[in-house]
C-alpha cells in the first residue's frame, strides 16, 4: 500500500500538484461502553480504515477520501480535481512553512493495550464503578468508558513517512439527584491523568472508589443547598472547571486558522488579531500558558502532526503577554505575510485531522497553565476575603469571538474571610475574556496542577472531533459576576 | 445500486441466521461534497464517499453492536463484523428490560426526498452559486465565507426477524454564506436549505445579505444597555431554541431521567403560549423526513404542542421498553419538527423593519453557542450573532453589538410571545459530525417575544 500511495503522490506531482500527502489508516478502532442506572445502554465497537488525500494545486487545497481502496488512482484524481476548481478562487495562494522530511514512528505510551483486554473484564470494571455510585440520594448514575486506537501512516511529496499508533482510554462517572423543588443537579468525575502512560493500566479502581464517594457526598450537599448568590466576588476555579475555561477562552482563541478568519462562517473567530502578538496583555503576570504536545500521558501528545511536523512545547502567553498561537504549516505563512513580519517561526505542529476522511486543521494539543507560587488550594482560600470555589463543567457558552463567556458549574463553596462557609447550588459565573484573565490574582502551586482531558472537542467544517488535554492548576480571579 | 445494497443485507441476514445470531443491520452510505469559503477564497474543496454498517446482536436481554466502515463488495469483512457482534453480546450484561427487535411486516422504500440533480451537483455549479450570491457585495474589506454542503444519503435495514427491508434515500444541500468586515469584525449571514435542486435560489440569499450589509456598513454600532427587550427572533434562532426543547422538553426518556422542564403532569396542560403549535410532521419533505421509523412503525404527524397545550412526550423504542411507555415512532435519526406560523404579515427582515411599532424591537437572527444551564427549569444561554438590529420605535435602525440571553424556554415560547409570521421558513439544522444525516426544521419566519432580559452586552464586535 505504501508503495502505491507514493506512486500516486509522484503522479500528481508530475501533473502539476505543488504538494500532495496521503494519510492511510490501516485501522482505527473504538469501543464505547455506557452503563446508565445499571443498564448497559451502549456496548459498541467500531473499526474504520481508509485513505485521505490532500492536494495543493496553484495555491488551493483539494481533498478526497474513501474507505473503498479498490481504485486509489480515482481517489487521487478526485482530490486533484477538487483542488483545480478551488484554484479558480484564490486570494492568498497557500504555501507551506518549511519542515524537514522525516521518517519516523510514534507510539503513545501504554503498558496494556485496552483492545487486548477482554470485554468481560471491561464490563466488570464498569459494573464495579456503577455499584460505588448506587447510594442514597442518587437518582441517575452514569458510568462510561471509551477506548480508541488509531494507526496512521502519513506520506507526503516532500519525502516524509511517519507511522503513528495512538491509544486512548477515557473513563467517566456521573451522579444526579433531585432537590426539594424537583430540580436536577449532577456531579461528575473524570480522573486526571497520572503516571506516564495512557493505556488500560491507568484505570485505578481505588481512585474511582474514593471519587465516587466524594461526588455522591457533594451532590447530596448541593441538593440541600441554597442557590448561589447573584453578586460579584472572587472565583476560585478548581482544575475540573478551569480546564474548560482554558480550553474555550485561551485554546480556541489562539487557533491561528480562526485568527485568520477561516471559521467565520461557523464557530466564529477570536478577538485576537495578528497585531496582538507581542503586545496584548492577555492576563495578569501570573498567567503563563503553553501548548505542550510532549506530555506523555495526555491525548494532546501525538508525536507528529498531520503535516508531519514534530510535536513541540511552545509558550502561548508569557507572564500575561500574548506570544504564541496554535499553528500549522499553511497558517503561519499566511499570518507572517499578512503581518509583513515574522510572527511565527515555523509551524508549531498542531495540524490534526480526526479521521482519514477529514482534512487536518489547527487543533489544540495540551493547552496548559503553568503552576504558580500561591501555594495550595487551602493557602489560596485562606487568602480570599470574599469568594466562591467552583468545580465541574455543567454548561459553557462562549461569544462568537471568544470575547465573553458564561459557565455553570456542578458545585460552589462560598468563601468568607478565608474560610469555606457553605455549599451553594446553581452556581454560575460569566465575564469578558481579557478583563477576566487580567483579574487572575492567584495561581496554585504544582500540588494543585492536574492533567484533564477533552475527548470530544468539536471544530471545523466538515465537523471534526478531537482528543486533547489541559494541565491546569487552581486559579483565582477577582471581581467576577456569579449566580446569573 | 439499491438492489445490490438490499441483496448484501439479505446475504448478511442469511449468514447471521446460519450462525444462530439474532441481529439487526443498519447500512449507511453517503456521498458528501463540501466547498468551504474563507477570506473570499475556496479554502477547502472536499468529498467523501463512505459506507458504514452497524450490526446489533441480541441475546434475550443482552445487546451489543459493532460498526465498520467498509466497501459494498466486502462481504467477508461484513460477515466478520457479525461474528464480532455475536461474540460481544455473549459478554454484555442483561438489561433490566426486554429490548424490542423490530419485525418488519412489509418491505418499505422511500426515495421521494431524493433528487439526483441536487445529489450530483458539480463543483462548477457550487462555485457559480457562491459567485452569484456574493457578486457586488465583496470588497477588499468585506470578505466572503461559508459552505456549500450537498450530497446523497442512503439508509437501509434488515434483521433476522423477517426478510423484509427498509430503504431510505435523500438528497440535501446546506448553504451558509457570511460576509464579514476584516477590520471591524462585524459579520452577517444568509443561509438556505435544499432538498431538490429547484430549492436553490442564490438571489434570495443575495437580497438578505445586501440589506444587512447596507446597515452594517453605514450605521454606527452601539453597545446595548442591559435590561429587558422585545425581541424578534429570526428562523435560525427559533430553530436553535426548538432544537434544545427537543433535548430537555418533550423527550420521554430524558424526562424520566430528570433532564426535562416538562413532566407527565404537564400533558394536557396549557404550558406555552396559545400561539405555539409544534408538530413532528414527516409529511413535510423539506425536513428530509422518515415516514417509517427504524422499527418499521409508520410515522404520521405527531402533535407535541397544540395552541400551547402540551400533547405528549415522544418515545423511542428503547426508552419506551425501559420505562414501560408506548413507542411513538420516534426511533429515528432525526424528527421533522414544524412550528406553525401565526398571523403577522411580516416574513422578511425588510418587512419587519418597515412594520409600525410602539416600542423598540431587538432583532436577533442567530443564537451562537447555546447551552443548557439548568434542564429542569428549561434554562438556556447563548449570544446573538450574524446581523442583529435594534429597530427603534421612531423607525430608525441601530446596529447593536452582540448580547447574551439567559432565559427559560418556558418564557421564550410562553405567554411572552407577541406574534408569529404567517410565512414559515425551512432551517437546515444538519451537522457533519459522523455519518451524514440531513435534517431541517420548519419554523415561522419571525417570532416576537416581549420582555426578555439580556444578561451581557458586548462593548464591541
Amino acid at each position: 500500500m505504501r508503495k502505491q500511495l507514493q506512486e500516486h503522490i509522484a503522479r500528481l506531482q508530475a501533473a502539476g500538484a505543488l504538494y500532495v500527502d496521503a494519510r492511510w489508516y490501516p485501522v482505527e478502532e473504538s469501543n464505547d461502553l455506557l452503563l446508565w442506572n445499571g443498564n448497559l445502554k451502549d456496548a459498541s465497537a467500531s473499526r474504520e480504515s481508509g485513505v485521505g488525500v490532500r492536494v495543493l494545486y496553484k495555491g488551493a487545497w483539494g481533498f478526497s477520501a474513501a474507505s473503498d481502496l479498490s481504485n486509489l488512482g480515482a481517489l487521487f484524481d478526485k482530490a486533484l480535481d477538487n483542488a483545480r476548481v478551488a484554484a479558480e478562487r484564490v486570494t492568498f495562494p497557500v504555501r507551506l512553512a518549511e519542515k524537514d522530511a522525516i521518517q519516523a514512528a510514534f507510539k503513545s505510551p501504554n503498558q496494556i493495550d485496552p483492545f487486548a483486554v477482554p470485554l468481560a473484564d471491561k464490563l466488570a470494571f464498569l459494573q464495579a464503578m456503577d455499584q460505588k455510585l448506587n447510594q442514597p440520594g442518587v437518582f441517575q448514575r452514569i458510568c462510561s468508558m471509551t477506548f480508541m486506537r488509531k494507526q496512521i501512516v502519513f506520506l507526503d511529496s516532500e519525502g516524509s513517512e511517519i507511522e503513528k499508533t495512538i491509544v486512548e482510554v477515557f473513563p467517566a462517572i456521573q451522579v444526579s439527584g433531585l432537590d426539594a423543588q424537583g430540580v436536577m443537579h449532577s456531579r461528575s468525575f473524570s480522573p486526571p491523568r497520572m503516571g506516564d502512560t495512557r493505556g488500560w493500566e491507568t484505570l485505578d479502581m481505588d481512585v474511582f472508589s474514593a471519587n465516587a464517594e466524594r461526588i455522591v457526598r457533594e451532590m447530596n450537599e448541593v441538593l440541600a443547598a441554597d442557590d448561589c448568590p447573584k453578586d460579584t466576588r472572587s472565583v476560585i476555579l478548581l482544575p475540573g472547571i478551569m480546564f474548560l475555561q482554558t480550553h474555550e477562552t485561551i485554546g480556541h482563541a489562539l487557533e491561528l486558522d480562526r485568527i485568520l478568519g477561516y471559521e467565520l462562517a461557523f464557530a466564529g473567530g477570536p478577538f485576537v488579531r495578528l497585531s496582538d502578538f507581542g503586545t496584548l496583555r492577555y492576563g495578569s503576570e501570573k498567567l503563563t500558558a503553553r501548548a505542550d504536545a510532549t506530555i506523555p500521558n495526555s491525548p494532546g501528545s501525538f508525536g507528529y502532526d498531520d503535516d508531519g511536523v514534530p510535536a513541540q512545547n511552545n509558550l502561548l502567553i508569557d507572564k500575561g503577554l500574548l506570544v504564541g498561537a496554535i499553528t500549522g504549516r499553511q497558517m503561519v505563512e499566511e499570518a507572517n505575510a499578512q503581518a509583513n513580519k515574522i510572527i511565527f517561526d515555523g509551524s508549531s505542529g498542531a495540524n490534526r485531522a480526526t479521521s482519514f476522511y477529514r482534512v487536518p486543521i489547527e487543533r489544540m494539543t495540551n493547552i496548559n497553565i503553568d503552576p504558580g507560587d500561591d501555594g495550595t488550594l487551602d493557602d489560596i482560600v485562606s487568602n480570599t476575603e470574599r469568594g466562591i470555589i467552583l468545580d465541574g463543567d455543567k454548561s459553557w457558552s462562549i461569544g462568537s469571538n471568544r470575547e465573553q463567556f458564561h459557565f455553570a458549574t456542578d458545585i460552589g463553596w462560598l468563601v468568607e474571610d478565608g474560610q469555606v462557609t457553605r455549599v451553594v447550588k446553581n452556581s454560575t459565573y460569566q465575564g469578558e475574556t481579557v478583563p477576566f484573565y487580567n483579574s487572575l490574582s492567584a495561581v496554585g502551586d504544582a500540588s494543585t496542577w492536574e492533567v484533564h482531558y477533552t475527548p470530544n472537542c468539536g471544530k471545523g467544517q466538515p465537523n471534526q472531533i478531537m482528543q486533547l488535554g489541559h494541565g491546569i492548576p487552581v486559579c483565582r480571579f477577582d471581581n467576577v459576576r456569579i449566580g446569573e | 445500486m439499491k438492489d445490490q445494497i438490499l441483496q448484501t443485507l439479505r446475504d448478511l441476514r442469511a449468514y447471521a441466521l446460519k450462525k444462530g445470531v439474532e441481529a439487526a443491520f443498519l447500512y449507511h452510505e453517503e456521498d458528501s461534497y463540501l466547498m468551504r469559503f474563507a477570506n473570499s477564497a475556496i479554502s477547502l474543496n472536499t468529498n467523501e464517499h463512505l459506507i458504514r454498517l452497524e450490526i446489533t446482536a441480541y441475546k434475550d436481554r443482552q445487546r451489543a453492536s459493532y460498526g465498520l466502515i467498509t466497501a459494498l463488495d466486502n462481504l467477508d469483512e461484513m460477515r466478520h463484523g457479525v461474528d464480532i457482534a455475536a461474540e460481544m453480546v455473549q459478554h454484555a450484561q442483561p438489561l433490566s428490560y426486554q429490548p424490542t427487535i423490530p419485525v418488519y411486516t412489509e418491505s418499505f422504500s422511500d426515495e421521494s426526498a431524493y433528487d439526483p440533480a441536487l445529489a450530483t451537483l458539480s463543483n462548477e455549479e457550487r462555485l457559480a452559486f457562491f459567485n452569484r450570491v456574493a457578486a457586488g457585495l465583496e470588497t477588499d474589506a468585506i470578505q466572503l465565507s461559508g459552505i456549500f454542503s450537498c450530497g446523497a444519503n442512503i439508509l437501509a435495514q434488515i434483521n433476522t426477524r423477517s426478510e423484509h427491508t427498509q430503504y431510505f434515500k435523500t438528497s440535501d444541500a446546506q448553504i451558509t454564506i457570511v460576509l464579514s468586515h476584516t477590520a471591524l469584525k462585524w459579520e452577517v449571514l444568509a443561509e438556505q436549505s435544499a432538498q431538490q435542486k429547484s430549492d436553490l435560489d442564490p438571489d434570495v440569499l443575495r437580497r438578505d445579505l445586501a440589506f444587512l450589509v447596507e446597515h452594517y456598513q453605514h450605521d454606527t454600532p452601539q453597545q446595548l444597555p442591559l435590561g429587558t427587550y422585545d425581541i424578534v427572533f429570526g428562523p435560525s434562532a427559533i430553530a436553535d431554541l426548538l432544537n434544545f426543547m427537543g433535548y430537555i422538553g418533550y423527550n420521554g426518556g430524558l424526562m424520566k431521567r430528570g433532564y426535562s422542564f416538562l413532566n407527565e403532569e404537564h400533558v394536557g396542560q396549557h404550558v406555552m403560549s396559545p400561539k405555539f403549535t409544534l408538530t413532528d410532521d414527516p409529511t413535510r419533505i423539506e425536513t428530509f423526513p422518515f415516514r417509517r421509523d427504524m422499527m418499521g412503525m409508520p410515522r404520521h404527524p405527531f402533535p407535541i404542542f397544540a395552541d400551547g397545550v402540551f400533547k405528549g412526550f415522544v418515545w423511542s423504542q428503547d426508552e419506551a421498553d425501559e420505562f414501560g411507555a408506548q413507542p411513538t415512532g420516534h426511533t429515528v435519526p432525526h424528527t421533522s419538527v414544524v412550528m406553525q406560523g401565526g398571523d403577522a404579515a411580516a416574513s422578511t427582515l425588510e418587512e419587519l423593519v418597515t412594520m409600525p411599532r410602539e416600542d423598540d424591537v431587538l432583532y436577533i437572527p442567530h443564537l451562537h453557542y447555546m447551552n443548557i444551564v439548568n434542564p429542569s427549569k428549561g434554562l438556556i444561554t447563548g449570544s446573538s450573532r450574524f446581523g442583529a438590529l435594534l429597530l427603534k420605535k421612531d423607525g430608525s435602525v441601530v446596529v447593536p453589538y452582540n448580547v447574551r440571553l439567559t432565559q427559560s424556554l418556558l418564557d421564550v415560547f410562553g405567554d411572552k410571545v407577541a406574534w408569529l409570521s404567517q410565512t414559515q421558513a425551512v432551517v437546515n439544522t444538519s451537522s457533519s459530525y459522523g455519518a451524514r444525516n440531513p435534517r431541517a426544521m420548519i419554523v415561522p419566519a419571525l417570532m416576537q417575544v416581549n420582555g426578555l432580559e439580556i444578561s451581557h452586552s458586548n462593548p464591541s464586535y
